[in-house]
């Protein structure tokens, strides 16, 4: 009677079936759709669609002029907006030839150090999360929302800050941001033992993480994989180190890599571990700043009355939390960009996903794509 | 790793490419399992390029003492391989405009010649020259080994531009290429999945063109002409 | 052991058998019900007050009374029922229809009948049954049937991939869970629940109380065996993978919302509860007081018993916001190739135990 049965349903349907995660999901990061194909739990193919958040940030800025642009740089990476308005301001200065105040230097670079930090303490809580461990979450949280307090302290904006300037910042530090600054980094450096021992060195988080979603390092490279998804693969690169902007090359920080401790050299793990030592060269950098900053001077001293750059272009990246940052300016001689061309690497990261998430299950492709930090509003821009 | 370890994986990896995920997933071991993961993603980035890249063995096995200008070398050496394709080269040559029929042999021969190894594509960016002028791609190579940048200028005939793709060349490309296909409508011929990448499937026209009109309607949907009333 | 008292109270109570049953109803379902309800609005409120300390923030607060959470928020829980009652509720239109208004109550039940079997204090308990407590673990898992038919019903894949893996889950983890049960029913020779915590009187091992888990090393062992597969069959964190929220939005109650929602919701923690109070009463010794002899009335074992079933709870929150969740098959390989082989010589050695020691 069995076989009879058996006959009458006809072969066991096998086929793989399409999944949709997104574009409302709890662990896209943002607006993002992914069309999964998988065979019971285990994934075949990933294919992301992306767009839901294009807000056409390049056509805008050929018609408003270079001040204009720096909002909107802003809001394209929402979690890293000072190293986003720096990466801008880097490349003009560079394109129009302007020095700034030293004091200034120094400024910018400690607010991209402390929004590195906060943007880093995003990406690691919330990876927590992807994984199912939500405690974490919040005790980054908490040490994120002293980050903000000081950027609320020094320009205002807790999350969109426009506040570094071509040729400038938009205001000086305040008082006391010295003492501000320095108490905040020695409450938050015993966190980090205190964040290992909760989540990186959980047995169930290692179990999660380690083996899962290798990348190698030839494949990071040749999909233009950057920042710290790519030193998790294990090559030393660094744009603050190997192409100085800035005054980076005054500070002496390591180059955290990805070392395969507890899995395979470039795995999940190895990602998230970067981010968690990065946070801690960014801190060494932020104290190093600290002590060595000039006083006085006027911070709008450099800040052009128009921005007018010469006919030209030129191509500048810059270190984001999330790894190169370009921005490809076209001058015509105007006050309006020709081409303004944002290299976002967050798109790059999200381009691998495919490549080195097949044949893993559907919880990996959630803790894989947590694991390369990816703001959506930055992908699509 | 043993020897039999890495007969263990390469079995797996065999089978994996003939479509068999399971044996693959089979393996007891985590630590392996990974690894034979890793190796069939690297079989299969091998096996993509090599389907493309036959013209560059000669390349890699070429004579690489060629004499060099300083300042640069890279537009040298192209100019001494291929010579003929460059239209202009910048006073520094470290931007130059070459043709884009051999584009995609060029750039097997930027990747994976000893003296230029420029493994990363830092950017590629979309210009339109404006109105009645020519389309434009521009491609900001790196090299990881050797430290050094090529910029390099394709032109491309407005009204129907085509490039060769080079998305199994630099794997960044796929994607960037095709958002320069969304804004441009530049065809990248080769690629083998040229979709629109931000805009919706079935938008009309070249946004970032220089004299691109928004369509009427989007879905029933009027799109707005008049500026100045948005708040 | 109450419907034996009823059934002597209540006079022709053989030739009333409708009576009895109304009796039942009113004397043992709706006390249970009103305690599970309460004993849920604590323990949600409990959940929310242990991770805000776990997550170094304040919770549910408020002052005095008006729109506020009350003192302490103490009215967050009323709030929540109160949201979750209100809220509309949506059957989706591709849905199975009746499967999935079915679903959320069978889950419940099996929640709810386990109860009967519980035993409260020395006379609270509904029914003292010969073979208590193969009946918890026999109809605890008429859960998962809910489980998958609100998978199946919702026509939704998050739905069906949680629905599967609960119940993959749940039928794997029944097995360590009643494997280390075998240990205590061998050592006390008895299967009522009643039996099992008369057994745990007075002292082991000096000074001890004479509990199983103190007896030997290996209930030692076991309990923390049925502890943890209980944990996994109440899908708690790190076992909450059926719901899962970070992958399959969650899981198998992803289309429902309002009351039946609730009513998952409601099972969940009274299935905590079952799990709590089985260890309690198989290892930890039920309503006998820590210290023997001190204590040990009727009314204290009420509290021993519920205070020992909420420190289990408590544990089982503390789990819940410290860890992270595992992956389906490694949650499959730690039952099969863990707990279930431990079990199998847990049996073992309480035999061998049973034989030389005593």
């Amino acid at each position: 009677m069995g076989v009879a049965a058996a006959k009458e349903i006809g072969p066991v349907q096998a086929e793989e079936m399409v999944l949709n995660i997104g574009p409302q999901h709890p662990s896209t990061h943002g607006v993002l759709r992914l069309k999964v194909k998988t065979d019971g739990e285990i994934v075949s193919e990933v294919i992301p669609y992306i767009g839901y958040l294009h807000r056409c940030f390049e056509k805008h800025a050929e018609s408003i002029t270079y001040e204009q642009v720096i909002p909107f740089t802003d809001r394209c990476d929402y979690l890293g907006s000072m190293n986003n308005n720096f990466g801008f301001a880097v490349a003009m200065e560079e394109l129009m030839d302007i020095k700034v105040p030293e004091r200034v230097e120094y400024i910018r670079i400690i607010m991209a150090e402390l929004n590195r930090i906060a943007s880093h303490l995003l990406a690691l809580g919330v990876y927590g999360l992807d994984v199912g461990a939500f405690t974490p979450f919040l005790h980054m949280f908490r040490d994120r929302e002293r980050i903000l307090d000081i950027f609320e302290l020094t320009c205002g904006a807790r999350l969109l800050y426009n506040y570094m300037w071509v040729g400038g910042v938009s205001h000086d530090l305040p008082r006391n941001f010295d003492s501000i600054c320095i108490d905040f980094l020695d409450y938050f450096e015993p966190k980090i033992p205190e964040f290992n021992e909760l989540l990186t060195t959980n047995k169930i988080f290692i179990e999660r993480t380690a083996d899962v979603g290798v990348m190698p390092a030839e494949v990071a490279i040749s999909y233009g994989v950057s920042g710290p998804n790519l030193r998790g693969s294990g090559v030393k690169w660094d744009v603050r180190r190997d192409e100085p902007y800035s005054i980076y090359d005054k500070f002496d920080f390591e180059i955290p890599v990805g070392s395969g401790d507890v899995g395979t050299l470039g795995d999940c793990w190895d990602r998230y571990w970067v981010r968690m030592l990065e946070m801690m060269e960014s801190c060494k950098i932020i104290r190093q700043a600290l002590k060595t900053i000039p006083e006085g001077g006027d911070v709008h001293q450099m800040v052009p009355k128009k921005i007018r750059p010469p006919k030209g272009s030129i191509y500048r990246r810059t270190e984001s939390p999330r790894g190169d940052l370009g921005y490809y300016i076209i001058s015509d001689g105007s006050e309006i960009p020709f081409r303004m061309k944002m290299r976002s690497p967050a798109l790059t990261a999200l381009s691998v996903l495919d490549e080195i998430s097949a044949g893993w299950m559907i919880s990996d492709v959630i803790a894989i794509l947590g694991s390369l930090d990816i703001v959506l509003g930055e992908i699509d821009r | 790793m043993t020897a039999d370890q890495e007969k263990l994986i390469s079995e797996a990896v065999e089978k994996a490419l003939a479509g068999d995920m399971d044996s693959i997933n089979a393996i007891e071991d985590r630590s392996l399992r990974a690894k034979a993961k890793a190796a069939l993603v690297k079989a299969k980035r091998a096996a993509k390029a090599e389907q493309k890249t036959e013209t560059s063995d000669d390349a890699k096995s070429a004579d690489s003492s060629v004499p060099q200008e300083p300042g640069s070398p890279l537009a040298s050496l192209l100019t001494a391989f291929y010579p003929g394709e460059i239209v202009e080269s910048s006073n520094d040559g470290n931007s130059i405009q070459i043709k884009p029929e051999k584009w995609e042999e060029i750039a097997v021969f930027l990747r994976d010649h000893a003296d230029a190894l420029l493994d990363q594509l830092e950017c590629l960016t979309g210009v339109d020259l404006g109105e009645g002028e020519e389309l434009q791609v521009r491609y900001n190579l790196h090299s990881m080994k050797h430290r050094h940048k090529l910029e390099v200028l394709i032109n491309a005939d407005r009204n129907s531009p085509e490039i060769p793709s080079v998305e199994t060349v630099w794997r960044m490309a796929d994607w960037f290429e095709r958002e320069t296909y969304d804004m441009y409508g530049i065809v990248f011929n080769g690629h083998r999945d040229l979709r629109r990448l931000l805009c919706p499937e079935d938008w009309e026209g070249w946004p970032l063109r220089k004299d691109y009109e928004e369509q009427k309607t989007y879905h029933g949907i009027v799109v707005p002409k008049v500026k100045e009333g948005w708040e | 052991m109450i419907v034996d008292y009823l059934i002597d109270i209540i006079p022709f109570a053989a030739d009333w058998p409708g009576l009895v049953f109304v009796s039942v109803v009113i004397f043992c379902a709706v006390p249970v019900f009103l305690f599970i309800a309460v004993y849920a609005l604590v323990a949600i409120y409990g959940e929310l007050k242990v991770s805000s300390f776990m997550q170094d923030k304040i919770g549910p607060m408020g002052q005095g009374v008006g729109l506020h959470a009350g003192k302490w928020g103490l009215l967050q829980p009323i709030a929540d029922a109160l949201k979750l009652i209100l809220k509309e509720d949506i059957i989706p239109t591709t849905a199975d229809r009746k499967l999935f208004i079915l679903a959320p109550f069978i889950v419940f039940i099996g929640a709810f009948i386990s109860m009967a079997a519980l035993p409260f204090s020395q006379t609270i308990i509904v029914a003292d049954m010969n073979i208590g407590i193969f009946y918890i673990l026999a109809v605890s898992s008429l859960g998962v049937i809910g489980i998958i038919l609100a998978g199946w019903s919702s026509n939704n894949k998050w739905s069906l991939y949680g629905a599967m893996r609960s119940a993959a889950q749940i039928v794997s983890y029944e097995i360590p869970a009643g494997l280390s049960i075998i240990g205590v029913v061998m050592i006390t020779g008895t299967l009522s629940m009643q039996g099992i915590i008369e057994h745990q009187s007075g002292f082991v091992w000096g000074i001890l109380p004479n509990w199983i888990i103190f007896q030997n090393p290996f209930t030692f062992l076991s309990f923390f065996l049925f502890f943890i597969s209980g944990v996994a069959e109440c899908n708690r964190t790190p076992f909450d993978i059926p719901e899962a929220e970070s992958e399959l939005v969650a899981g198998a109650f992803t289309e429902y919302s309002g009351m039946r929602y609730a009513f998952f919701f409601l099972s969940e923690y009274a299935n905590m509860f079952v799990v709590s109070g089985v260890a309690a009463a198989a290892f930890l010794g039920g309503w006998r007081s820590p210290i023997p002899g001190v204590l040990d009335t009727p009314g204290w074992g009420i509290m021993w018993f519920i205070g020992k079933s909420m420190f289990l709870i408590f544990m089982m929150m503390w789990f819940r916001w410290t860890w992270p969740r595992l992956r389906v098959d490694q949650l499959m390989s730690v039952c099969w190739k863990g707990f279930i082989p431990i079990a199998f010589f847990n049996i073992f050695g309480i035999g061998i135990w049973k034989l030389l020691i005593g």
